[in-house]
């Protein structure tokens, strides 16, 4: 039993720590300052949920799991917030006509 | 659920959280097995009480308590739709960040978000700022919502259609439409 | 196990080290600030690592605290920025609205 639980912890965490090299990689090979942040946000909560979920049997106490959670949960919360927010500030001035008219989009302009 | 009784809510669930980061040693306390003596204990707790009354005037007075219900069920799918989005999102940047030939289509989208209300687009745009290949990056005049995407050639409209329409069913009402 | 959970911290905080990287090229401002974020997240991630190969409880509160100051430090870039939230809208920058709906 304590086997199998560590070599789940063993699993999640190692995959936890791929997402993590992924969002580096991304940050570093992606061409332009939003793409990166598409690296960052997703890449990286899903890394540290990995990493959480593999912590999870090498905890005994229930707190501790709660604990583990609440750390995932509230940064979950800011990277989404947060990149959220940096999206709105790094957007070049041109946003807004980058949006229109593209192949196959149908807009209305005014 | 009543205005007042939110509020309560959100007072309790701060002390919760207070209790829960405070940790074993205030619980143990509670338990019976006073470490630093009960008048440590009881200024413990009244720290605790402070620091959540604070925690509850700052979040209703920036996240006033929205009109409209929340249905909890719906909210449960929600749930489950974000969390399998969000770790196939992470799986799309990471299978894009590690191939060789990177392969991105990025550009912008705008979304026609028929949701007005200030606080639920916010949430709206953090949830989807986990779902694959979506950025929110700003209201365009019209007030649709701009998205910067990863790659335009996924049907990204309609993944978005189909949370937001789970979103109206999770919020009845209070959402401020047109 | 211990030796693992250790090992895994070592390599994401290595990893996230590497994304330092882009604090050096730049090009912008945002470009090193997402670095920062990048840092924060892996330092919360290897601090839970290290609280729970160590025992030692407090490693928890560590990771709580720096998880907070990264979602500080990614707002107080955007407030010194001086550009709005994603969720307003911001005249005179959107003058080309589309009703766009995206071919799938």
């Amino acid at each position: 039993m304590s086997l199998t639980l560590d070599l789940f912890t063993v699993a999640a965490v190692s995959l936890g720590a791929v997402f993590f090299l992924a969002g580096t990689l991304g940050l570093l090979r992606f061409p332009d300052t939003l793409s990166r942040l598409h690296a960052l946000t997703k890449a990286d909560n899903l890394g540290l949920g990995l990493v959480v979920l593999g912590l999870l049997p090498q905890v005994a106490s229930p707190l501790g799991w709660i604990g583990l959670i609440a750390v995932w949960l509230l940064a979950l919360l800011s990277g989404a917030t947060a990149g959220q927010l940096l999206a709105g500030a790094v957007r070049p001035p041109e946003w807004a006509r980058l949006t229109a008219p593209g192949p196959g989009k149908d807009t209305a302009d005014d | 659920m009543s205005l007042p009784l939110s509020r309560m809510a959100r007072g309790v669930g701060f002390f919760g959280f207070w209790l829960l980061l405070a940790g074993p040693g205030v619980l143990d306390v509670a338990a019976g097995t006073p470490s630093g003596g009960p008048v440590a204990w009881a200024a413990e707790l009244v720290l605790g009480l402070l620091a959540s009354l604070a925690a509850t005037w700052a979040s209703l007075r920036l996240l006033p308590p929205a009109p409209g219900r929340v249905r909890f069920t719906t909210l449960a799918r929600l749930a489950a739709r974000f969390l399998w989005q969000s770790i196939l999102a992470g799986v799309d940047v990471a299978l894009r960040a590690f191939d060789p030939r990177l392969p991105l289509n990025p550009g912008y989208l705008a979304y026609p978000l028929r949701i007005r209300a200030d606080t639920d687009r916010a949430l709206f745009g953090a949830y989807t700022s986990l779902m694959p290949g979506t950025l929110p990056v700003g209201s365009d005049t019209n007030g649709a919502l701009v998205y910067h995407c990863l790659d335009l050639e996924k049907p990204i409209a309609a993944g978005l259609a189909g949370d937001e329409a789970l979103w109206r069913r999770v919020r009845m009402g209070g959402l401020g439409d047109e | 196990m211990n030796e693992f959970l250790l090992a895994a911290a070592g390599f994401v905080l290595v990893t996230v080290a590497l994304g330092l990287i882009r604090i050096l090229r730049g090009p912008g401002d945002a470009d090193r600030i997402l670095a920062a974020q990048l840092l924060g997240t892996g330092g919360v991630a290897a601090m839970l690592l290290l609280g729970v190969a160590t025992g030692l409880p407090g490693v928890t509160d560590l990771a709580l605290l720096l998880a907070l100051l990264a979602a500080f430090a990614a707002v107080a870039f955007v407030a010194g920025s001086g550009r709005g939230a994603a969720g307003g809208a911001t005249p005179g920058v959107a003058e080309g609205g589309t009703g766009g709906e995206e071919p799938e």
